[in-house]
């Protein structure tokens, strides 16, 4: 298809705009600082341009063309009274630096945010700020450093982490300058608490996890986890990128953890985007609390005094936590995400527990679709569990060694028919201590209909020529991409000519 | 509730899997982590309770649009074409995830891949990423990745120098992030007319790298800082921040010697939205390509030699290096980079220009009428500004605000909330919607309310 530069109209053609309320605008900056050439962006008219980018949509798979069983991400359906509600220009157009008496209503939006995530992970405290689960981590390693340094022992200078958790675990980590030190899961999949044992002692910072595991099974010595990290002066630290699976049920509070972050953009339904934007809140227990970034949003009743507010007898306002660590976004976070997450909320308010229970039982359902549905012929390329349980939570993995060792056929090479079949593939080759991994979360608004066509599909797949699969996909808009050539050549942007 | 598809089919399914109810999915949970109260939260609402509360509680804000506005410091209160937001919210780019599956994810790459382009030829720098959070993620991560590059082969290792001029909610954020991977920050002072102080500059000569931002805190432009190159060296990098829509008048960054370019994104494609989601724009000369943060597009061809689009240098990334990976960075911020590689589509060079012009008539139209009111002074008199201008008045910033706010304008930005010494002094920021009633408004309304305040 063709790109965006291949438009070359008139110059000045294209999307009119005002003129300069001036006539000599410009004048004020010396010639020595200006441009002699303008950037070669294309020269379009709107209606060259809708359609350019209503072509390039039409070659992008999203949750809402198919089914996305892409585990660990949550890919559930996006509502669009999201959308509709971020284009009030009581949230599109606010400045964050207006004062407190402009901004009532929004700050009543994220006093509710913080205390609902804080009632769901059982902590005390919640800051909005940080825009995506990365820089939640991130932003609670660095707490629990400040926390650490403030009692004199910034000589704790390791995190722990399990060898099957989210590479942005050990990388935000390594951010605020720990060591990490990687555990071993046990033979079942699950967390070792020998190894655990042998790996804590007076230098662990933290322990970073997440519960249900990216196995997709929850961790039944959590609780003895945290006491063998907290007696050795560590803190325990919650992904809570698999949240999804357990609102309502349990909560990372009671297994003993001190700090969480959540992915609004995955629990909350706040739109993937093609990468982004996301939101990725932290909450913490009290002992961690006035490390927070700055600042938060609070609230005290509304006295006569006080301008008027948003309508519910309180006055809300910023704070600056006490030994904030500053800031790590540069305003208050992505509102737009959070304003979006509340909506999505309140749709549930205390039935977020009904939204795990479907996720788990749809993850449940096809799990059970795939593995136990199938006649003794099909045995040989059946894949087997990536971790023996009898239940999961919202998410399980495969392992596809059966298929590849008869047929030839690997992960990827179902992962890429699957796209013939107008599904998106599921995860690849993540925890990468499942061998020929795929990962598959179904999330809670996929119905029945949708995974048993899924687990039929996916079983007539091993069944089908070994060629045809292994040179998959067939009918997607463009054919398997070469990802070698791509990094040889290094072609990053269009030469303009 | 309404959002689960299943909602009544639940026994149907877990008799398929030989169970008869919803708890024994959860047995596996053991007693004594397990909550057995329900949360305690409102109840369920409808989608239509829902938009009555948002308008109800949005309602309740006092937006830029609402009055004379006159805050910017780092946003634009901008004008987004009609057409961005509602091509970008079509469901198969706003659904959509990272493009780890090229074939069925040719669009928003496509579309990433322009969009590295024209950031690449905005600042005259031959790669872009598509996203950092903002402008401060930005900055911040491009100094841990001159460190990266430079620190080995510097005679200051570990050591970046950073203009006293840049906003402390951006220092903060820089301060965050460079603090555990042991990065020395050293500030560069400027003098007294505000341009930076190009013989204390020579100190971080064979530093690892050397940040400054054009237009500064204050929205002015500093000539100086484009011999910045000949006085720091070849090999410390200079890592520029900028405000994207001045680049329709300034000469590029990239062209006088910038090895990285940081800035806002957001005055391409979306409004201030409360602070986020915005974007941070990176590019980079290739030698810093590899130790880079955040996803890169990049053209290859399919099985059949079609031309196609993948995300590629991944081994840079957690999700592969793990602990040694360039950055944390996974989600960033796509779609909003898209909304601004559809505005930047429809602007073209000329429309960019223009609108740059617009921006600096309104700034200057707002200087000059602003310091025509007895008593209010420019902080830094000699600098032609961008977007934004600092005076000193003859009274206390907050009081006037708050006085202009009861007047019905959105005089500026107190700056003792960033500096405590700057009580007096007031940030006032244009766009390219103000117009001459607006700076009339703006004008009266301060003299008045510094009238007021002295009295």
């Amino acid at each position: 298809m063709s790109s965006v530069f291949d438009f070359n109209g008139a110059p000045g053609s294209g999307w009119s705009q005002p003129k300069p309320i001036r006539k000599d605008a410009g004048k004020n900056i010396p010639e020595s600082m200006r441009r002699n050439t303008l950037p070669r962006w294309p020269r379009a008219s709107e209606p060259e341009l809708v359609r350019h980018y209503t072509l390039l949509s039409q070659r992008n798979f999203g949750i809402d063309t198919g089914f996305y069983p892409l585990g660990s991400c949550t890919m559930k359906h996006n509502p669009r009274i999201n959308e509709r509600i971020v284009q009030m220009p009581g949230i599109d157009r606010i400045h964050p630096l207006q004062p407190d008496s402009q901004v009532q209503g929004l700050l009543a939006i994220y006093y509710e945010m913080q205390d609902m995530l804080s009632i769901c992970a059982g902590m005390d405290s919640v800051t909005l700020q940080p825009v995506a689960g990365a820089q939640g981590e991130f932003t609670a390693i660095r707490c629990i450093q400040e926390y650490h340094n403030s009692n004199g022992e910034s000589n704790r200078n390791k995190v722990i982490v399990p060898d099957s958790a989210h590479g942005t675990n050990p990388a935000s980590a390594a951010m605020c300058g720990y060591e990490i030190v990687e555990i071993p899961s046990g033979t079942d999949g699950r967390l070792d608490l020998q190894a655990l044992r042998a790996a804590v002692d007076g230098d662990t910072a933290a322990m970073m996890i997440t519960n249900p595991s990216t196995l997709g099974v929850f961790e039944p010595e959590i609780a003895e986890a945290a006491r063998i990290v907290h007696e050795a002066g560590g803190q325990m630290y919650y992904d809570g990128a698999n949240f999804n699976a357990i609102l309502g049920k349990t909560d990372p509070g009671r297994m003993g953890f001190d700090a969480v972050h959540y992915n609004l953009h995955k629990t909350f339904s706040q739109p993937h985007g093609g990468g982004g934007p996301g939101s990725g809140p932290i909450g913490v227990k009290s002992h961690l609390a006035k490390y927070l970034p700055s600042p938060i949003a609070a609230r005290r009743a509304r006295t006569e005094e006080d301008p008027r507010g948003a309508g519910d007898g309180f006055w809300y306002f910023w704070e600056e936590p006490e030994c904030s660590i500053g800031k790590v976004q540069q305003w208050n976070g992505n509102a737009g995400a959070v304003v979006r997450a509340w909506a999505f909320y309140r749709r549930y308010g205390r039935d977020l527990e009904r939204m795990s229970e479907h996720a788990v039982l749809n993850a449940n359902y096809l799990r059970h679709r795939i593995m136990r549905d199938h006649d003794d012929s099909s045995t040989l390329v059946m894949p087997k569990d990536g971790a023996p349980s009898e239940v999961v939570k919202h998410e399980f993995t495969l392992d596809m060694t059966p298929l590849k060792d008869a047929t030839g056929v690997t992960a990827k090479d179902v992962a890429k028919r699957l796209l013939d079949y107008g599904y998106m593939a599921p995860t690849l080759y993540f925890p990468q201590i499942v061998p020929e991994c795929l990962m598959l979360e179904p999330t809670e608004t996929e119905s029945k209909d949708v995974l048993d066509k899924f687990a039929d599909d996916f079983l007539s797949i091993l069944s089908e020529d070994p060629e045809i699969v292994k040179n998959a996909p067939h009918t997607t808009p463009v054919r398997r991409v070469d990802e070698v050539l791509a990094a040889r050549q290094l072609i990053l942007r269009h030469p303009c000519e | 509730m309404d959002q689960l598809p299943n909602l009544g089919r639940e026994l149907e399914m877990l008799s398929e899997m030989g169970m008869s109810s919803i708890d024994e999915l959860f047995a596996d949970i053991p007693e004594d982590v397990r909550r057995n109260d329900s949360l305690p939260l409102p109840p369920p609402q409808s989608e239509e309770q829902i938009l009555a509360d948002a308008q109800r509680l949005l309602g309740a804000n006092i937006h830029l649009d609402s009055r004379p506005s006159f805050i910017s410091a780092g946003l634009a209160r901008n004008f987004v074409p009609t057409m961005v937001p509602m091509l970008a919210t079509r469901g198969e780019f706003l659904t959509s995830y990272t493009p780890y599956q090229p074939e069925v994810s040719q669009g928003m790459l496509q579309a990433m891949w322009e969009f590295q382009t024209m950031v690449s030829e905005l600042v005259a720098l031959p790669v872009a990423n598509v996203s950092m959070y903002d402008a401060s993620t930005a900055a911040a991560e491009a100094i841990t990745c001159a460190v990266r590059v430079r620190s080995k082969r510097s005679s200051q290792p570990n050591t970046v120098y950073v203009s006293e001029f840049v906003p402390p909610h951006r220092m903060s954020v820089i301060k965050n992030y460079t603090q555990g991977v042991e990065i020395d920050i050293k500030i560069l002072p400027h003098r007294v007319d505000g341009t930076l102080d190009l013989d204390a500059a020579k100190a971080a000569n064979d530093s690892c790298a050397v940040y400054v931002e054009q237009p500064n805190a204050f929205g002015s432009m500093d000539e100086g800082l484009m011999s910045l190159r000949s006085i720091i060296g070849e090999k410390t990098a200079l890592i520029v921040g900028v405000d994207v829509v001045s680049l329709g008048l300034m000469e590029a960054p990239g062209n006088w010697g910038a090895d990285i370019v940081v800035g806002e994104g957001q005055p391409f494609g979306i409004g201030p939205t409360a602070g986020g989601p915005i974007y941070g724009i990176f590019a980079c000369t290739k030698d810093y390509l590899r130790l880079m943060p955040g996803r890169i597009v990049g053209q290859s061809l399919d099985a059949d030699g079609k031309i196609a689009y993948t995300l590629t240098l991944s081994t840079r990334e957690q999700h592969i290096r793990r602990h040694r990976a360039t950055s944390n960075i996974c989600s960033n911020e796509t779609l909003i980079a898209l909304m601004g590689a559809m505005h930047m589509s429809l602007l073209g060079p000329e429309g960019l220009e223009r609108l740059a012009l617009r921006v600096t008539a309104a700034t200057q139209t707002a200087l000059e009428s602003v310091v025509s009111i007895g008593g209010v002074e420019l902080i830094h008199p000699e600098l032609p500004v961008f977007r934004e201008f600092a005076v000193r008045l003859p009274c206390s910033s907050r009081e006037t605000l708050d006085l202009m706010d009861s007047k019905g304008v959105m005089g500026g930005f107190d700056l003792s909330r960033w500096w405590g010494s700057m009580g007096d002094c007031l940030l006032i920021g244009c766009d390219e919607r103000t117009t001459k009633e607006d700076i009339e408004s703006l004008t009266s309304a301060l003299a008045l309310s510094i009238s007021e305040v002295r009295s």
